[in-house]
């Protein structure tokens, strides 16, 4: 068996030495990781770049139809406000009582031989009711059934025009004088009739079914 | 030192290699990745929105273009209604237009005063307030009160009598002494 000598031997030790330093590999290890980590934030980067850069195409987008968005915008809000507060005043126009038609009703119903010396009617907070007090005399040989022809005179008139009508003498007594009405004395008697009804016009009746001809 | 086995030195190098691992790791996530990331992300949620606004944009405008079809009638409504309240405030226009209004009606003698104002309730009369009046007509026919009335009630959508006095004048039965109690809507 021949005989091998290794001269370099100390010289390959430190050189296998060298290669097996940890710190070496290490930082070789290091520098590795670290060029894929650049690699990696690289096309990270290059994946933010192109994603701000349809943010950019879509601002620009947005900038061109903002201030009509914004402009239709306000104005369906006040168009919205209008609508609402025209349909409030709808509603108060609508739902008004109209005190005209209720004077010339009871001026339909004041016969000669009776007067009015007072007139009170309010409506209630809702406007479901209105209240009215009518204060007068009546003269005639009967003055108190005179008092009683006015009275559902009224009833008969109000009945026609609005609902749930309600018509009665809150006083109604003879007086002591006596009034000349075409030349002949009448006694007199002095009424307060107190009113209550509903402004909503009264449903109009329905006709009977009528048999079908033959 | 044998061969395979690791001395104290390389244990030194091998932990400050992972020290300087780890601080690696740390810095490139922490001052890179985690920013751009982070940068990334917002810009991702500001195009979601932004598409949701392009998107609701063309329906918000086809809605106000349909609402102002559809509210041409109110508006014209709302705009005559307004014009009724001129600029300034009701105690100085509205007595003289009541005024007016009457005398047109050959009853001169009157007084109309303010009692009070309130606000309305509800959010679309923001603008509005209820304005309660006191007419005093001293000396006014029965008929001729009528007609007047017919008239301030056509004349002023926007006002309702809430309550009506009428007495007898002693000396004159031909003429009646007339409180209307009135409340109108009108523009702050």
């Amino acid at each position: 068996m021949a005989l091998h000598l290794n001269l370099l031997h100390e010289e390959i030790s430190e050189q296998r030495q060298r290669q097996r330093d940890p710190l070496k590999i290490g930082t070789k290890l290091i520098a590795a990781i670290g060029v894929l980590m650049v690699v990696f934030y690289i096309f990270k980067a290059y994946q933010t770049l192109e994603i701000k850069n349809r943010l950019s195409r879509v601002q620009r987008d947005w900038a061109k139809v903002e201030p009509d968005v914004t402009a239709a915008q306000k104005r369906t809000a006040e168009l919205t406000a209008i609508v609402g507060t025209t349909k409030v005043l709808d509603t108060m126009v609508e739902g008004r009582f109209f005190w005209a038609p209720l004077l010339q009703s009871i001026s339909l119903c004041v016969a000669p031989n009776a007067q009015l010396t007072g007139l009170t009617g309010s409506i209630n907070g809702d406007g479901t009711k209105i209240d009215l007090t009518i204060e007068g005399v009546a003269a005639g040989r009967e003055p108190r059934a005179a008092a009683e022809e006015l009275r559902q005179l009224l009833s008969e008139q109000l009945g026609q025009r609005y609902a749930a009508v309600k018509v009665e003498f809150k006083t109604l007594e003879d007086l002591d004088t006596l009034v000349n009405v075409a030349g002949s004395n009448m006694a007199m008697a002095r009424y307060i009739i107190s009113t209550t009804f509903s402004p909503q016009k009264p449903e109009p009746a329905k006709p009977a079914p009528t048999r079908g001809s033959k | 030192m044998l061969p395979g086995k690791i001395n104290k030195d390389q244990l030194q190098k091998i932990l400050l290699s992972g020290i300087g691992f780890i601080a690696l790791i740390y810095v490139y996530f922490t001052f890179f990745l985690g920013p751009l990331n982070k940068g990334r992300a917002t810009a991702e949620a500001s195009i979601t929105d932004l598409q949701a606004k392009l998107a609701s944009s063309k329906s918000e405008m086809a809605k106000a273009q349909t609402l102002a079809e559809r509210a041409a009638v109110a508006t014209g409504r709302f705009a005559l209604l307004k014009a009724m309240s001129p600029e300034g405030a009701p105690i100085a226009w509205f007595p003289p237009r009541i005024r007016a209004l009457f005398a047109n009606q050959q009853i001169e003698k009157i007084t109309v005063r303010l009692e009070n104002s309130t606000p309305f309730k509800e959010a679309e009369m923001a603008e509005w307030n209820h304005y309660n009046w006191l007419i005093d007509l001293p000396q006014a026919d029965f008929s001729t009160l009528g007609k007047a009335i017919v008239a301030l009630e056509n004349s002023e959508p926007l006002l309702a009598v809430t309550k009506v006095t009428i007495k007898a004048v002693g000396d004159d039965p031909q003429f009646q002494q007339v409180t209307l109690n009135a409340t109108s809507t009108l523009r702050k």
